[in-house]
């Protein structure tokens, strides 16, 4: 598998994977900070895991967004030049998949402006 | 995307085709000699994909019905309150039982068991990749399985549940043998499992036909890849857990006791890790089958192939932030639920893509009426209701109230019957023509489909209602008066309707198939995959070029073409059983795989591994011992025979191309098996990193626990310089290696010899380190995850000796030089592992207690 | 007693998610029906769409076979439903099983297989232990923090709300406000060895005055026998051992091991919720415990005479 084509896997599964990085901060810290009783720490009127949960899961919407505009850009220039049917494949996954974690991500963050941190 | 009503065909040129008629005399005859199945009692010593899959299909369905007639057996005593026509203690075994030999013994090797068939059918390759790795994990399974399944006669089946929740099951509450029948018995069947996952990433992602890069892979081979990749990602928790609960009831390590600073919750987020995950598992080839029946009976391609694959890697996904929603009532946090919650409204998504995908691709061609079309549609019906509630009790508060109560049994018997099952039975009606002389029976598949589908909606349907009105699951029996006797009545009709429709199945089996490897029935659904080419025990006599993902299709002249010989490698290269092995993306030829043929090694080896773990399991230490060895020498025996070396110079497959017979390096098909068996290795040990943090987080304050003292910092560091030491002597014996003049120098052995020493003595120092600062395995869930950890690396590096001994003893006897190096390619490749295991393993058990300063 | 004068709930009823008696199962109730009639809203419509795909003329039918339909059907629908769904769902977690303050505390542990109950002292209230039944005052919060003593167990009375596992280590809390008076059951929910099928519990809805009354007497020690016989089965359930696993207040019977038998007579039912309680089924359990639930702790006592089993029997059934 050379250099081009693991960035390319990576490029279409980026949102996915974005989406598992996101999963296992909110879960692993939600559950260290309520676990231990660290959750009353306090930033700017938040919660701690209030602050962690939205910073995980901007960070990883843009991520994902950013992904998103690659794979879109890349299919576009194809359009033009035609490349192998293995590339264009894997770009309109690409689209599909970062297209469907920037809602599952969005998701993953919801929680974070309903419910108390640790009841 | 519009797909045609008919098939297009697709003009091509007789000069294209990559080899000549006529074909040169003997060509034929060589290929078949060289793929012959061995006869009269070495039968069973056959390796062919063929052959393995259908023992194994066989096997698998045997469990099933085995299962099912337990189910009956409680069906019946639950069909009326107060009934005793079962003891509990019997019954508590029977639902143990239904559930474990359902997931454990049927849908996973069964989903597995038709893709061995299937696969290198499908993708136009001779066999999968290690033929006998197949067999070994048919025949383990296939002894493990029934002898595991005679603990009922005995009364000694496990009575646990299936989800096996510590305390009840260690010593202390269930202090008979049944328990270890489960997790030793269950533990090396999953070893099986992975065995076969290992077989199918590398077969789907290297041996294809030419041409048939990532965007015309059937949608079965996606399925079957992100199945395989779930496995090696989700099994490794199970077996770790296995191995941790085995560990408390054999020598009281209390990981799992709440009074020595274990916890319950521990076994549950392992358990749940694999067993949530597990469930897609099943799912998915079900899917991947049903993607290629549908285009097959409306005679048009799949609608949205994008979208499906989509589906198919996003559920893989997402299947693995689904856990906790079996734990939604043990207390934790609503946060940390929630996301659970919010994983499992997204995991519906995927399935409604690939629902709709169906719906359109119905739509768009002529559907057929047949019975695989039949059940195609009762799995719809079904597989959306079990959706749907699937939704509800993704929802925790809902769920609060429907947690084990027969509310969820109904939930997930309409997804596993109707995800699963009712795809299975649709499978065996369609792909039955490939295997046999005859195609099953329309008529009797009818009476199949009717009653099994009223069957089960009758069976399940009334459950949501008995569930919520309060009955709750594992009851063996429930007072009268409490409203649920009608529905249990009902229920228990129900699967009586089931079972009789599994009898005429049963019936039309017995009288329609006959086994065919040459002369099947043919392509009965004017199907447009491969699988439908001309078959003989050598695959197909040639390995097709293909240009779209409906070949038979959009090639008419394919199958006659195929059969001819005028595609890629008509013969045999070598003289022996050879795969084409191709690029993982574009399916670019790469090399010819000389893949090895029969042999009692793997029958030998599956019995001895299988003798180990239940011999073990009844407590004749000895004895297993003696077998454990005998199976390593058998595997020994067996990978003897592999890695042949260059045998011949490069050959001419058709078309001027020129590839050779051995190749080493990223390109070989066992370096990525090799990469893959690290993978499981690894998440086999981020899951018991994960359990020491999860064992520290239940523990404040006391991590390491008062009165335990770390080592000093000097053992660690010399283990660590020793880890090293032995990864740069590896390094350099691999640099020694080098060269295309097959130089072989004698510095080899005694750098592998060294490092051998190293690495030894790196894990005893720790070992020995932690022995003498007086920590006690059994006194603490600190100590009892410290020692789980050196055990653990213990074993990695014990495994490695072995391998390092193999290794030398193949450039004793001149099988290892600088271009036949593949043996060592696959020992180096571990050794780095073991040694990255061991230092995170040190980095872990003496940085982070004093990170945290025993908080 | 007035424990008979309140009206038992509908023979259905007594252990029903669909029956709700309280706010927060209200809140459950409501969610399961707003997700039913959706999901039966979809399920219908989905299975419209795929026999139209089947059955209607090639021609009428052509547009649904694009991947436009995919596009609608299986991508955008769901994520609009799931959109509104998910935050639904979470809202009502948030506003259920919340602890309120000046919440009634309840403590039960669950054991192989039955359930100890404990209400602290509170106020001039002095704490008392029963086992196998709950009650609790209409209109007042409750927060009952459950653990188990062996296995684990899970605590659910589907009328009042959802259930709570019971880990060995760990103390979970489960809060509730009963909102109409009667009687209810709950039943562990976790399988948790041989008898988990007979393991429930009596759950009674009072109005206050009626609680406190009931509460009061409970934590009186046990009454004295009355008359000879009694008195009779008294010395015997001394002389046979009984009290180092039972506790009865007032006597040295002092075991911690099985229930508290103080009010033992005053209980709805015997062995976690099985049978009514009355003199003959006092009898037949303390004779036939093996037969009638094989796996309970509890010896069976076969070798009693038939005497001596009612005196014993109805010493245990005067202890209101």
């Amino acid at each position: 598998m050379t250099g081009r084509r693991t960035a390319q896997v990576c490029l279409t599964l980026g949102g996915l994977i974005a989406w598992a990085i996101q999963f296992t901060i909110i879960y692993g810290v939600t559950s260290t900070l309520c676990g231990r009783g660290w959750a009353d720490t306090a930033l700017l009127g938040m919660g701690a895991v209030q602050i962690t949960i939205l910073l995980a899961t901007l960070t990883a919407l843009a991520a994902a967004a950013i992904l998103l505009i690659v794979s879109l850009r890349q299919e576009r220039q194809q359009r033009d030049h035609p490349a192998s049917a293995t590339d264009t494949f894997l770009n309109e996954s690409g689209v599909l998949i970062n297209g469907l974690s920037l809602v599952v991500i969005l998701w993953h963050g919801v929680p974070a402006v309903i419910l108390p941190a640790c009841a | 995307m519009n797909a045609p009503e008919l098939p297009k065909s697709f003009e091509r040129q007789e000069a294209e085709l990559p080899n000549p008629l006529p074909r040169p005399e003997g060509e034929f005859e060589a290929l078949k000699k060289a793929w012959k199945a061995p006869r009269g009692l070495s039968f069973i010593t056959a390796v062919n994909n063929t052959y393995v899959g259908l023992w194994y299909v066989g096997t698998a369905f045997l469990f099933f019905i085995l299962a099912g007639i337990l189910a009956l057996i409680m069906r019946v005593q639950l069909a009326a309150p107060e009934s005793d026509f079962v003891s509990h203690d019997l019954y508590n075994q029977l639902f143990t039982m239904h559930g474990t030999v359902m997931m454990f013994l049927f849908a996973v090797p069964a989903v597995e068991a038709a893709s061995v068939y299937l696969l290198p059918n499908m993708q136009a390759a001779r066999d999968l990749p290690f033929p006998r790795l197949s067999a070994y994990a048919f025949w383990a399974y296939f002894v493990g399985g029934l002898v595991f399944f005679g603990t009922i006669f005995v009364g000694l089946s496990p009575d646990g549940g299936w989800f096996m929740y510590p305390p009840l099951t260690s010593t202390k509450y269930s202090p008979a043998e049944n328990a270890d029948w489960w997790l030793l018995g269950i533990g090396f069947i999953e070893i099986s499992a992975i065995a076969g996952a290992i077989e199918i990433i590398v077969g789907v992602m290297k041996t294809r036909a030419v041409g048939m890069s990532l965007d015309k892979l059937p949608v079965y081979s996606w399925a079957m890849l992100v199945f395989a990749v779930m496995i090696v990602i989700g099994f490794p928790a199970i077996i770790l857990g296995t191995l941790l609960l085995e560990m408390e009831r054999a020598f009281d390590w209390p990981f799992f006791i709440a009074e020595r600073g274990g916890d319950p919750l521990l076994w549950q987020h392992l358990f749940w890790f694999f067993g949530h995950p597990e469930v897609y598992i099943i799912f998915l080839p079900a899917t991947g089958m049903v993607s290629m029946i549908v285009p097959a009976m409306a005679q048009t391609p799949l609608v949205g192939y994008r979208l499906v694959v989509l589906a198919l890697i996003a559920t893989g996904f997402l299947s693995f932030g689904l856990w906790v929603h079996h734990m939604f009532a043990t207390g934790l946090p609503k946060m940390s639920l929630s996301f659970f919650s919010a994983a499992s409204t997204a995991v519906a998504v995927p399935s409604g893509i690939q629902v709709f995908a169906w719906i359109a691709t119905i739509a768009s061609g002529r559907m057929r009426l047949t019975t695989p079309s039949l059940f195609v549609i009762g799995f719809l019906f079904i597989f959306t209701l079990g959706g749907l509630t699937g939704v509800m009790v993704a929802m925790a508060p809902f769920d609060w109230q429907a947690h084990d109560s027969y509310f969820v049994v109904a939930h997930l018997h309409y997804v596993l019957i109707g995800g699963m099952v009712f795809p299975l039975f649709a499978a065996i009606y369609y792909w039955v023509p490939v295997a046999s002389k005859r195609a099953l029976s329309e008529r009797l598949g009818r009476w199949v489909f009717g009653l099994m589908f009223l069957g089960v909606n009758v069976t399940f349907l009334p459950m949501h209602i008995t569930g919520l009105i309060g009955m709750p699951r594992r009851v063996y029996t429930y007072p009268v008066g409490m409203g649920w006797d009608a529905l249990n009545l009902v229920s228990t009709i129900g699967a009586f309707m089931i079972a009789a429709g599994v009898a005429v199945f049963l019936f039309d089996m017995a009288r329609n198939f006959r086994f065919a490897s040459e002369d099947n029935a043919g392509n009965v659904w004017n199907a447009g995959t491969l699988e439908w080419l001309p078959n003989g025990n050598y695959a197909t006599r040639s390995i097709p070029s293909v240009v779209s993902r409906d070949p038979l299709w959009d090639q008419p002249n394919l199958p006659k073409d195929v059969e001819d010989g005028r595609y890629y490698l008509p013969g045999t290269a070598t003289g022996g059983r050879e795969a084409l092995v191709t690029s993982p993306f574009d399916a670019r030829p790469q090399y010819i795989l000389q893949i090895p043929g029969p042999g009692w090694q793997p029958v030998l080896a599956a019995v001895f591994t299988a003798a180990f773990f239940l011999l073990l399991t009844v407590k004749f230490v000895f004895t297993s011992i003696i077998c454990g060895v005998l199976a390593v020498g058998c595997v020994i025996w067996w990978l003897w025979e592999t890695d042949p070396g260059p045998v011949r110079p490069p050959a001419d497959i058709g078309g001027g191309i020129v590839i050779p017979v051995y190749v080493t390096g990223p390109m070989n098909h066992s370096w990525w098996a090799m990469i893959v068996l690290m993978v499981v290795s690894g998440m086999v040990f981020t899951c018991l990193i994960f359990s020491y943090l999860f064992l520290w987080l239940v523990n404040p304050g006391a991590w390491p626990p008062r009165g335990v003292e770390l080592p000093q910092w000097i053992w660690p560091s010399l283990s660590t310089v020793l880890y090293v030491g032995s990864a740069i002597l590896i390094a350099r014996a691999s640099w020694l290696l080098k060269g295309d003049d097959r130089r072989s120098p004698r510095s080899v052995p005694i750098l592998i010899g060294a490092a051998m020493l190293l690495l030894a003595g790196a894990s005893a120092i720790d070992l020995r380190a932690q022995w003498q600062a007086g920590l006690s395995p059994s006194a603490h869930a600190y100590g009892a995850a410290v020692y789980a950890i050196l055990s653990l690396q213990i074993f990695f590096v014990l495994t490695t000796l072995i391998m390092g001994l193999y290794t030398i003893a193949r450039w004793l006897a001149g099988k290892l030089d600088s271009v036949r190096r593949t043996t060592f390619d696959n020992s180096m490749l571990f050794w780095y592992y073991t040694v990255g295991q061991g230092l995170a393993g040190l980095l872990m058990i003496h940085g982070f207690p004093r990170l945290t300063g025993g908080a | 007693m007035f424990l008979w004068t309140v009206p038992v709930a509908g023979c259905g009823g007594v252990q029903s998610a669909l029956d709700p008696a309280g706010g927060d199962a209200w809140d459950l109730y409501r969610l399961t029906i707003v997700m039913t009639v959706g999901a039966t809203l979809i399920f219908v419509f989905v299975t419209a769409l795929l026999l139209y795909a089947v059955f209607a003329p090639p021609e009428r039918r052509a547009w649904l076979g694009t991947r436009r339909t995919i596009v609608y059907g299986g991508l955008a629908f769901p994520i609009v439903v799931l959109s509104l769904l998910l935050p639904y769902g979470l809202v009502v977690m948030r506003d259920t099983d919340v602890p309120q303050p000046g919440a009634l505390q309840i403590e039960v542990t669950g054991e192989q297989y039955w359930w100890r109950v404990r209400y602290p002292a509170e106020g001039d209230q002095a704490e008392f232990s029963t086992a196998n039944e709950l009650i609790v005052p209409i209109g007042r919060p409750i927060t009952v923090s459950v653990t188990a003593a062996d296995v684990i167990h899970s605590f659910w009375i589907p009328n009042l709300g959802g259930k709570i596992d019971m880990i060995p280590g760990r103390i979970n809390r489960f809060n509730f406000t009963a909102e109409r008076p009667g009687l209810y059951r709950g039943i562990c929910a976790e399988f948790c060895g041989a008898q988990h099928a007979r393991m429930a519990f009596d759950v009674m809805v009072l109005e206050p005055t009626e609680f406190e009354v009931w509460r009061q007497s409970q934590a009186q020690p046990a009454q004295e026998p009355a008359i000879p016989h009694l008195a009779r089965g008294r010395d015997l359930f001394r002389a046979g051992g009984c009290g180092s696993c039972h506790m009865v207040r007032g006597t040295e019977a002092n075991g911690q091991f099985g229930p508290d038998l103080t009010h033992v007579g005053s209980r709805r039912t015997i062995g976690a919720g099985q049978f009514p309680n009355n003199v003959g089924t006092l009898a037949g359990w303390i004779a036939n415990v093996q037969q009638i639930k094989p796996g309970a702790k509890m010896p069976s006592y076969g070798s009693l005479t038939g005497e001596d089993l009612r005196a014993m029997a109805g010493y245990l059934e005067s202890l209101k």
